[in-house]
């Protein structure tokens, strides 16, 4: 039996609550409750704002839509913990100063403006799919009465929805928008660790860089180490890094042999 | 359809009580278990461990198949549950199934590489392989992203690898119909790299955008129009666990595959190097079963298609199956199909 490591994003109540709360949203604007007869083409306006809506809402689908929500740092997205400590910096040694610099700004200037792209995208799928809908079921005399043609008539839905989606979406445009917004979002998070590097820094505690630095160092050791071993002929059997067969890892560890760094080959620092 | 009278009250209302009888069954599957099979660690590298299934035959017979799963996914979905399981049908059929199981990366492996995942990590996995089986070669069979590893691995160890078998793999990362590729061509995986390991939520949510009303909307309404009963809302609440169970990708690893794969394409165009050494295709002389979906929104059918145009090997045997990405794992249709091809196609090279 497997242990899955399921983060936040495993809430399946949830998710089909909502799912089938959005399915009853979609039924009422079909009529099916109103018992009255459906006059389809009054439905694009209603059916194009629901699912712009929705798209709007559901941004955290695109893994880096949310850096780009309003608000100082964004949302959950590369670094969303660190990045949601960065407002308050008004304490801490004088040398680091406590306003956004001008990169800062920038930075969230040229999201909000990617944003602002991105909705109008979302509001042009919206219309195209509402339309969609609307022209193949042009012929349909009434709203669905039963289960199953309310479930037919979803069906067809979901297949106007994206295919206007996949429309936009496979557009040169719209696959660069997607790009400039993880990369506004990256350069932002760059920009804000280093803002708190700063600060650490004069705090005398160790940063992002230097922990960086000396991970990769730990990977130059480990590769010098396999290095040794293999020209040695000790890991025909056991292959790689250090590594030892499971068993023999629960056992009392021995001590490791000492790696020295060749001369004159400096460790990789940061790769920032 | 006929115009809704007073009936059609009713029927919202029916839907209402079916919706909150499945919310309850959703409920009571929450804890449902995933994976099946036993199994024993034999070797770990780093976050990465070994495993061996424990064979259910006696004597197991042809060579250890060795099973490279994508990094970006766990892989017990091909140990779902017993009648859902890739893993359990090999055992059935007598034969000794490896896995690699690539662990959950923390801040310590941001620098892990391709390199070090396919030199250290897998190439480790079939050197302590092959010790426990006197030196023979191994078959290897690479799933997704890990059949890509596979490609290389193979095309840099050809003496390690008896047969190859890839799974919905990626070969040309620029067919038309790749949306994936599309968005990420143009990111800058310097910059993503700087900024340390990515997430799994992030994934997922890329991967939920490439189709999002039918992958967040659509599936669980079809849940409530199919009447589930406990046992079918249980298969249900499995795939979401193994779905939204992603682990975080070691920066470097990630940036590189962005960069190489996705962007450069370098498989295809023939300017991939792993170490410095260069991978070519062209090297890769071993038997090869390459097993992918047709209706594949992930890794299209025809980037994978294409490798029978671009490997060495005389002996390759193509097969589309109509199914999705995730429906070659667990599909009742493709359960049956890609086992079975699997299997008879290594007894015909055992």
């Amino acid at each position: 039996m497997e242990t899955p490591r399921t983060g936040t994003s495993f809430k399946p109540e949830e998710a089909y609550a909502t799912a089938a709360e959005r399915f009853f949203e979609l039924m009422k604007t079909f009529g099916m409750a109103g018992g009255t007869s459906t006059d389809w083409k009054a439905l694009a306006a209603p059916l194009a704002t629901q699912f712009e809506r929705w798209l709007q809402m559901s941004q955290a689908m695109t893994p880096w839509f949310s850096a780009a929500a309003p608000g100082p740092f964004g949302g959950a997205s590369f670094g969303a913990p660190a990045a949601a400590a960065f407002g308050p910096l008004a304490f801490g040694p004088a040398a680091v100063s406590s306003a956004p610099p001008a990169r800062t700004l920038e930075l969230l200037g040229q999201l909000v403006r990617l944003q602002a792209e991105l909705a109008r995208h979302w509001s042009e799928i919206a219309g195209t799919a509402a339309q969609r809908f609307v022209a193949r079921l042009g012929a349909a005399p009434a709203a669905p009465a039963t289960p199953q043609q309310a479930l037919q008539l979803y069906e067809i839905w979901v297949n106007c929805a994206e295919e206007a989606y996949a429309a936009t979406v496979h557009r040169e445009d719209f696959s660069r928008l997607q790009a400039e917004l993880a990369n506004t979002s990256a350069a932002l998070l760059a920009e804000q660790r280093q803002q708190a590097e700063s600060l650490v820094r004069a705090l005398g505690l160790p940063a992002r860089s230097e922990l960086d630095g000396l991970y990769a160092q730990v990977k130059d050791l480990r590769r010098e180490l396999a290095e040794l071993m293999q020209s040695r002929g000790a890991t025909a059997a056991s292959g790689g890094a250090a590594p030892r067969p499971a068993a023999q890892r629960r056992a009392k560890p021995k001590r490791a042999p000492r790696a020295r760094p060749r001369a004159g080959r400096r460790a990789r620092g940061p790769k920032r | 359809m006929r115009a809704p009278g007073a009936g059609a009250g009713a029927s919202l209302a029916d839907i209402t009580v079916q919706v909150s009888e499945t919310l309850a069954l959703i409920a009571a599957a929450r804890d449902v278990t995933v994976g099946c099979s036993p199994k024993e660690p034999v070797w770990s590298c780093g976050k990465t461990t070994l495993y061996r299934y424990l064979p259910l035959a006696a004597v197991p017979r042809g060579r250890p198949v060795l099973i490279c799963f994508a990094l970006v996914n766990r892989p017990y979905v091909l140990d779902l549950q017993p009648e859902r399981s890739l893993v359990r049908r090999l055992l059935e059929a007598g034969l000794e199934v490896y896995l690699i199981d690539w662990g959950e990366p923390d801040d310590a492996d941001r620098h892990v590489d391709l390199e070090e995942y396919i030199e250290q990590h897998l190439g480790g996995s079939v050197r302590c392989i092959r010790s426990r089986h006197g030196g023979e070669r191994l078959e290897l069979l690479g799933v997704c992203q890990g059949g890509v590893l596979g490609l290389c691995y193979t095309a840099l160890h050809p003496d390690a690898v008896a047969g190859l078998i890839t799974l919905t793999t990626p070969v040309d990362f620029h067919t038309p119909e790749n949306l994936l590729s599309k968005w990420v061509r143009g990111l800058d995986t310097a910059l993503l790299e700087s900024c340390g390991n990515v997430p799994g939520e992030l994934l997922n949510g890329l991967f939920l955008a490439l189709m999002p009303v039918r992958l967040t909307q659509q599936k669980y309404v079809r849940l409530l129009s199919s009447r589930p009963d406990q046992r079918a809302v249980e298969d249900f609440v499995r795939m979401e666990k193994w779905i939204f169970d992603t682990p975080p990708q070691s920066a470097a690893a990630l940036a590189q595959f962005v960069r190489w794969f996705y962007q450069e394409n370098r498989l295809m165009r023939d300017t991939l190097s792993i170490g410095g050494r260069r991978v070519s295709l062209r090297d890769i002389r071993q038997p090869l079963l390459n097993l992918y979906a047709l209706e594949d929104h992930i890794v299209p059918a025809a980037a994978s298609a294409v490798l029978a145009e671009r490997i060495g090997s005389r002996d390759y045997t193509g097969c589309g199956i109509a199914t999705g990405h995730i429906g070659m794992y667990v599909s009742r249709a493709a359960g049956a199909e890609v086992p079975r091809r699997i299997i008879s196609w290594l007894a015909e090279r055992s």
